[in-house]
């Protein structure tokens, strides 16, 4: 058992890091995306936008860990989906192998710096200083373009909600005025400050001995949280998320030209991020467009061969012909029918492997594509078993994903997306002690 | 190939100009606006939910054809509304409080209209009391929606309301979205559950027959 269960289930009180757990983080990583057994099964919690925690989970699991004194907040690194810091501290008491690294401005196009106070979900937090904290008078909180409150909003957290979400800003279409510029303007070339600020970032956290996860945007062809564009002031184009998805049917070709261009200068910008920081990341994030619903793909095989994969394919040959960076890709949902293409398009991890849509079973998809691509989630269903299963049953699934996913490696551990708010914290302390206990190699049987 | 059969074929294909242009054909050649209706939009939205069932179309082509159809419905509402056209029913929908996903919801909505009920889209982000008030204003069906776990909690606090409003009976109430089951359907005691679009209106097609048959078995009594 980590040192971290047995002092809280003896005392309840501080944390001693595990040691040697920073110094092997980075190979384990490597060995698993490589199809190899380490020594035990690498776990990723907060390595990326999609991998992470909803900032009140992260302050209870931290209070139930010892971490911290009663009261003490806890950073919003990420305010679109509210994730909480997943600091060194939580790092070393979980046995975390994954950081991430990426650019200097977030999801809202302002820096996370001059952190204030404040209180949400019943938890003391630490926002950045653009963050709006003032409601409006319904009680919502508004998100503003770069916090330029000249300019629409563009976000809104409902009173009731855990997060925000694009304000749809669209502008009547069009079709003959339609320039392809209107839906690029939010990518361009990366800045000087921003490479400067990402090679400062991995010169920080290289000592740490853990893998890097890479996220620097750009990649995500027709990702719908961004098609909106969160960091314009006055976007143009297609905006509106069901003209964008009827574009993919009636607009085909300007979507083609759209992901054409925004390929071009996304290869331009990781040639100038792998020249300043060479490779020193384990793996980057390629993409978060989802293409799959509950029960089934969001768009035909057909479509996604004809208008994402070629892009896709693009961005990992290149990627694999330049850097020794593997390939991230996330799509939530039912991609069953769509795995065949998204494998042979050359990606190296899947994520979040969301076993809890249709045709997703485990074992299914370890005995299919288990030697061509590495299951980076898949971990445990966060949609029914971690917020309203027993700490029992979500002992049993971890053990069984272990034991399925990791079998010759080709897996890293971390839940199915994002752990919400509201989950138990007993059922957060069960996850990751049953992690602990059972990432081991050899894996067990199971029984 | 005559008006009916183009206007079928034209919102199946979702090209909604032409959709537009059957309808007021159709309507200059002196058919019934509920016979365009019945046999041209939602004869086409039943080959849709049909193809969208096989894995013929997915949710891009589907919201094509749905909004071809909502744009050939609006040339027909005038006349549908003069000449007293039958509607299925009338169906409140809405996504749950602190939700803001609406797609689904949207996609639902317009699947109904396209099965002949009138639908009182409350949008996303509802508070119980206006699913109550639009019980109060004539809806048979309340269908809820939401696409978070940490909403669809929410759900349960709607059929409270309706409950304390008094109004439990009289209305059929349908849930779905992403981590909604038929097990959370049954928990909290909605009358019904889809798992899509399609099975949406068949859903809620089963729970109107049954809520107007416990009407007509209380009516005696009243």
């Amino acid at each position: 058992m980590n040192a971290v269960f047995a002092a809280t289930s003896a005392a309840g009180s501080s944390v001693t890091p595990a040691a040697g757990r920073g110094t092997a983080s980075r190979e384990r990583v490597e060995l698993a995306l490589a199809h190899q057994e380490a020594d035990r099964i690498p776990l990723d919690l907060g390595g990326g936008l999609v991998t992470g925690m909803h900032v009140s989970s992260v302050y209870k699991l931290r209070q139930a860990l010892g971490l911290d004194p009663a009261g003490t907040p806890v950073k919003v690194v990420e305010p679109y989906q509210m994730l909480g810091e997943i600091a060194a501290d939580l790092m070393d008491a979980l046995g975390v192998d994954v950081v991430g690294v990426s650019r200097p401005t977030n999801a809202y196009g302002f820096r996370n710096d001059n952190w204030k106070p404040w209180s949400a979900f019943d938890v003391p937090l630490l926002v950045p200083g653009d963050f709006p904290t003032d409601p409006e008078p319904n009680g919502d909180f508004l998100m503003y373009p770069c916090a330029d409150r000249s300019a629409p909003a563009c976000a809104r957290m409902p009173k009731a909600g855990f997060y925000f979400d694009a304000i749809i800003r669209q502008d009547p279409i069009d079709d003959e005025l339609l320039d392809v510029a209107d839906n690029l303007e939010e990518f361009g070339p990366i800045s000087g400050e921003a490479i400067d600020h990402i090679r400062g970032e991995v010169e920080r956290l290289l000592p740490t001995g853990r893998a890097i996860l890479g996220d620097f945007g750009g990649m995500s062809f027709g990702d719908v949280a961004f098609v909106p564009g969160p960091t314009l002031r006055h976007p143009k184009g297609i905006r509106d998320l069901e003209q964008w998805y009827m574009s993919l049917v009636t607009r085909p070709q300007y979507v083609y030209d759209v992901f054409d261009r925004q390929c071009e200068i996304a290869l331009a910008n990781l040639a100038r991020i792998h020249a300043a920081i060479g490779d020193t990341l384990t793996a980057v994030f390629v993409t978060g467009a989802d293409f799959g619903t509950q029960q089934g793909p969001l768009i035909s095989p057909r479509m996604y061969r004809t208008l994402f994969k070629p892009f896709h394919v693009r961005v990992n040959e290149w990627i694999h012909a330049n850097t020794g960076w593997k390939t991230f890709i996330h799509s939530c949902g039912s991609i069953w029918k769509l795995l065949d293409d998204i494998v042979d398009a050359g990606f190296d991890a899947l994520n979040p492997v969301q076993t809890s849509a249709a045709e997703m079973d485990p074992e299914r998809l370890k005995e299919t594509y288990g030697d061509r691509i590495a299951f980076w989630g898949g971990g445990i269903d966060t949609q029914h078993v971690l917020p309203f299963g027993t700490p029992e049953e979500i002992r049993a699934m971890v053990r069984e994903r272990l034991r399925i996913f990791g079998r010759g490696g080709g897996f890293v551990f971390n839940t199915i997306h994002n752990v919400q708010a509201g989950v138990p914290v007993e059922n957060l302390l069960a996850l990751y002690s049953a992690v602990d206990e059972f990432r081991a190699y050899p894996l067990g049987d199971g029984s | 190939m005559g008006t009916l059969e183009q206007l079928h074929d034209a919102v199946v294909d979702g090209r909604a100009a032409e959709a537009v242009a059957e309808a007021t054909r159709g309507l200059d050649e002196g058919i019934p606006a509920q016979t365009l209706f019945d046999e041209g939009l939602m004869a086409a939205m039943r080959s849709v939910g049909k193809l969208f069932e096989e894995g013929e179309v997915y949710v891009p082509e589907m919201l094509v054809s749905a909004h071809a159809m909502t744009a050939a419905l609006e040339v027909l509402r005038p006349r549908l509304v003069q000449q007293g056209g039958r509607s299925s029913g009338t169906v409140a929908i809405g996504t749950v409080k602190g939700d803001l996903h609406d797609i689904g919801k949207n996609l639902v909505s317009m699947m109904l209209q396209g099965s002949g009920f009138e639908v009182d889209d409350l949008g996303a982000d509802v508070d119980s009391q206006r699913f109550v008030e639009a019980i109060r204003n004539g809806a048979e069906v309340v269908a809820l929606s939401a696409l978070l776990t940490t909403t669809m909690t929410g759900m349960q606090e709607v059929i409270g309301a309706i409950r304390d409003a008094g109004l439990r009976e009289r209305v059929g109430i349908v849930v779905g979205g992403a981590p909604v089951t038929q097990d959370f359907a049954d928990a909290i005691g909605a009358d019904g559950y889809a798992r899509d679009a399609s099975s949406a209106v068949r859903a809620v097609e089963e729970v109107l027959g049954r809520v107007r048959a416990a009407d007509g078995r209380r009516a005696p009594a009243r």
